[in-house]
């Protein structure tokens, strides 16, 4: 089953004077499990596909359907619990709360799901920072932890909702190369032992080599669809082509 | 398997109360620096309030203490329409037994003393020239107590055993040229016509808060001026209080009591119709400033209400993003500025009273007030009242500026919000 199907969505929006197109006419769809990069350079579009996979963001036209809900018409509540329930989000600047100490920043989206109790929600707090190997940081504040420590529990505040969806802007972008190494390391990881699928944006090379699945999004349009098989990547350049076509790429996506 | 199944991920999810609340307490207590900007905000706005109010409301109370304490009295008993005709000719109005009615009214536990004051007209002669006066005649012993504001600007207070002696009101002196030792004779008209004079003797002369009263008044003990007018009477009977809160409730009861028949009650505001008159001028022109110094304080509140909310995009766009409902920032916003305004609010009634109670200790020298010589200590006084509206405003500015705020991050645009992330 797709998790994800974007059908010729479009995305618009105004830019001072004029209007600016992010997303033109886009076709995807990706298996669940799948370890996938969206590529492009700054300006491409990748942050708005990210944002419209991530319904935080909704396309000015076209059909989005999310785990097997269809964003379109929904209340701005509904998308929140379909975000709340179904998707993960890792970002770039980490975002952790600076108040909260690192285990109060991963149960914060458990908070809202009234069918956890205190002693449930502390079971997977416990059992997210042993997953990033950060147990012995649990009351440690954001400002007292490095980088690439925010980042980890970033990612175990991103999967303690059990989301069948995480998706990463940039995620090592603001990491040394090490760091940033380690952090792929454990998503790659959690991907493969628990089949969660994965989504990020990059415009690094090294990170797309860990991928398996690539989208090469140029000028809001896809260019580039990558599978990688047995260490080699089998790459379709996509032309602009018509609308009608592009449905057997989002094909070669597939498993 | 880390994924739930499907029936739960329909389930709706919201933020308790008690998360909210948790939230915005750690908000509060764990970012110190930005607590303590709105904090600080609030604060200085309440402390402010506190200590303009009770500047202002410290002048309306010395003013009125000023009236009590050099002529009035709290409450002034007479004969109906002495207050209004009396001046001209008060042996019409008499007290038929003042002696037993100041003992009855005495007997109030709320009262400190009461005395016999009887008034005339007259001339005042040095011998060359005389001015027309309003005589007094008054218990020395009991007037010195009640006049703690009249101020004796040479010789000497009247003493108990006076009685052929006079103080002159400051004006009355200059006017005559008279000063302490000298004599002056005392010409009035009696109740069947007769001229009477009387010799006294210049015991000292005085100021009171009004220039006006000093011009005209005299002085006299009360024994010596019922010779003079040939009764045995007097005009008012003057009540004062052991605090002037009281007056009105005094006042009251005296009304009903009928302490004599076609008695007429009079409170000292009544009798100095300036003071309301004057409380109304002062009120509006405080009420002004005090209008500038509220918006001061709205507009710094406001201010960093508002800052440290909008700082805070990327957060609530972050919180909006991992699922929270547009109704629970605005919730989470709200709560943690009521906290705010609460904290501040208590800060600053400590501040203000503090600061009140320290100015007061030290004292605010005053230059006399209009229609004055006398020179005074301004304090500042906290009342109940003051406090009261200052922290509603406190409280009210802080809630109300975040509103504005909680509603614009409750409804932006997620992704643009993400973007403001350092």
């Amino acid at each position: 089953m797709s998790i994800v199907v974007l059908e010729h969505v479009s995305k618009e929006y105004r830019l001072g004077d004029h209007m600016v197109r992010a997303l033109d006419d886009v076709t995807l769809s990706f298996e669940s499990g799948v370890f996938l990069a969206i590529a492009g350079p700054s300006g491409s579009g990748k942050s708005t596909l990210l944002n419209v996979i991530g319904c935080i963001d909704m396309p000015s036209s076209g059909r989005v359907v999310i785990a097997g809900h269809d964003i379109s018409g929904q209340t701005p509540d509904q998308l929140a619990s379909l975000r709340a329930r179904t998707i993960g989000f890792v970002f770039q600047t980490f975002n952790l709360f600076p108040v909260l100490t690192a285990e109060e920043n991963v149960e914060y989206p458990l908070l809202q799901m009234e069918e956890l109790d205190k002693q449930d929600r502390r079971e997977r707090v416990k059992e997210m920072l042993e997953l990033v190997q950060l147990g012995k940081f649990a009351k440690h504040r954001p400002s007292q932890l490095s980088g690439g420590q925010r980042q980890r529990v970033a990612i175990a505040r991103a999967l303690v909702t059990r989301p069948e969806l995480v998706l990463a802007d940039e995620p090592t972008a603001n990491l040394d190369h090490k760091t940033g190494e380690g952090i792929l390391a454990l998503m790659r990881d959690i991907n493969r032992r628990y089949k969660t699928t994965f989504i990020f944006s990059t415009h690094d090379k090294k990170v797309i080599d860990a991928a398996d699945r690539l989208v090469g999004i140029e000028d809001g349009t896809v260019r580039i669809l990558g599978v990688r098989k047995e260490g080699q990547w089998a790459i379709t350049n996509v032309a602009r082509r018509a609308a009608s076509t592009t449905d057997t790429e989002a094909a070669a996506l597939k498993r | 398997m880390l994924s739930d199944t499907p029936a739960k991920r329909r389930r709706p999810t919201r933020l308790a109360f008690r998360a909210k609340f948790t939230l915005a307490v750690r908000n509060v207590l764990r970012h110190r620096g930005r607590a303590f900007t709105t904090l600080g905000a609030v604060a200085f706005g309440v402390a402010t309030l506190i200590l303009s109010q009770g500047f202002v409301e410290d002048i309306f109370v010395q003013l009125g203490e000023a009236i009590i304490h050099s002529q009035t009295g709290h409450i002034q008993l007479a004969h109906e329409g002495y207050f209004v005709h009396g001046a001209h000719k008060p042996d019409g109005y008499l007290v038929a037994d003042p002696e037993g009615d100041k003992a009855r009214i005495a007997t109030m536990p709320e009262v400190e003393d009461v005395m016999a004051r009887l008034g005339f007209p007259g001339l005042l002669s040095n011998g060359r020239a005389d001015l027309p006066i309003l005589g007094e005649g008054i218990e020395p012993a009991k007037e010195e107590k009640l006049g703690s504001f009249v101020k004796i600007s040479s010789g000497r207070r009247l003493k108990a055993e006076d009685h052929f002696h006079a103080l002159l009101g400051d004006g009355v002196a200059k006017s005559l040229r008279l000063k302490t030792g000298d004599r002056a004779v005392l010409m009035v008209s009696t109740k069947d016509g007769a001229t009477n004079t009387l010799d006294v003797e210049v015991v000292g002369t005085f100021q009171s808060f009004s220039k006006e009263y000093d011009n005209r008044a005299v002085k006299l003990p009360l024994t010596a001026a019922q010779e003079l007018m040939n009764t045995k009477t007097a005009n008012t009977l003057v009540v004062s209080l052991k605090q002037t809160a009281d007056t009105r409730k005094v006042a009251n009861t005296l009304t009903e009591r009928n302490v004599w028949r076609d008695q007429e009650v009079k409170m000292w505001d009544q009798i100095n119709d300036f003071y309301p008159k004057t409380v109304a001028l002062y009120g509006k022109q405080f009420g002004g400033l005090r209008m500038v110094i509220l918006l001061m304080v709205l507009l710094s509140v406001v201010n960093a209400v508002n800052t440290g909310v909008f700082e805070r995009t990327a957060e609530f766009g972050t919180a909006r993003a991992l699922g929270n409902r547009r109704r629970n920032i605005l919730e989470i916003i709200l709560i943690e500025n009521s906290l705010l305004g609460l904290l501040g609010v208590a800060a600053g009634v400590g501040i203000g009273v503090g600061l009140a109670k320290a100015i007061s200790y030290v004292g605010i020298p005053m230059p006399p007030p209009p229609n004055s010589d006398l020179p005074y200590v301004a304090l500042v006084r906290v009342s109940w009242n003051a406090v009261i509206t200052a922290s509603a405003i406190g409280f009210a500015a802080t809630f109300l500026a975040s509103i504005f705020p909680a509603v614009k991050m409750a409804r932006m645009d997620i992704a643009s919000a993400l973007r403001k992330a350092i």
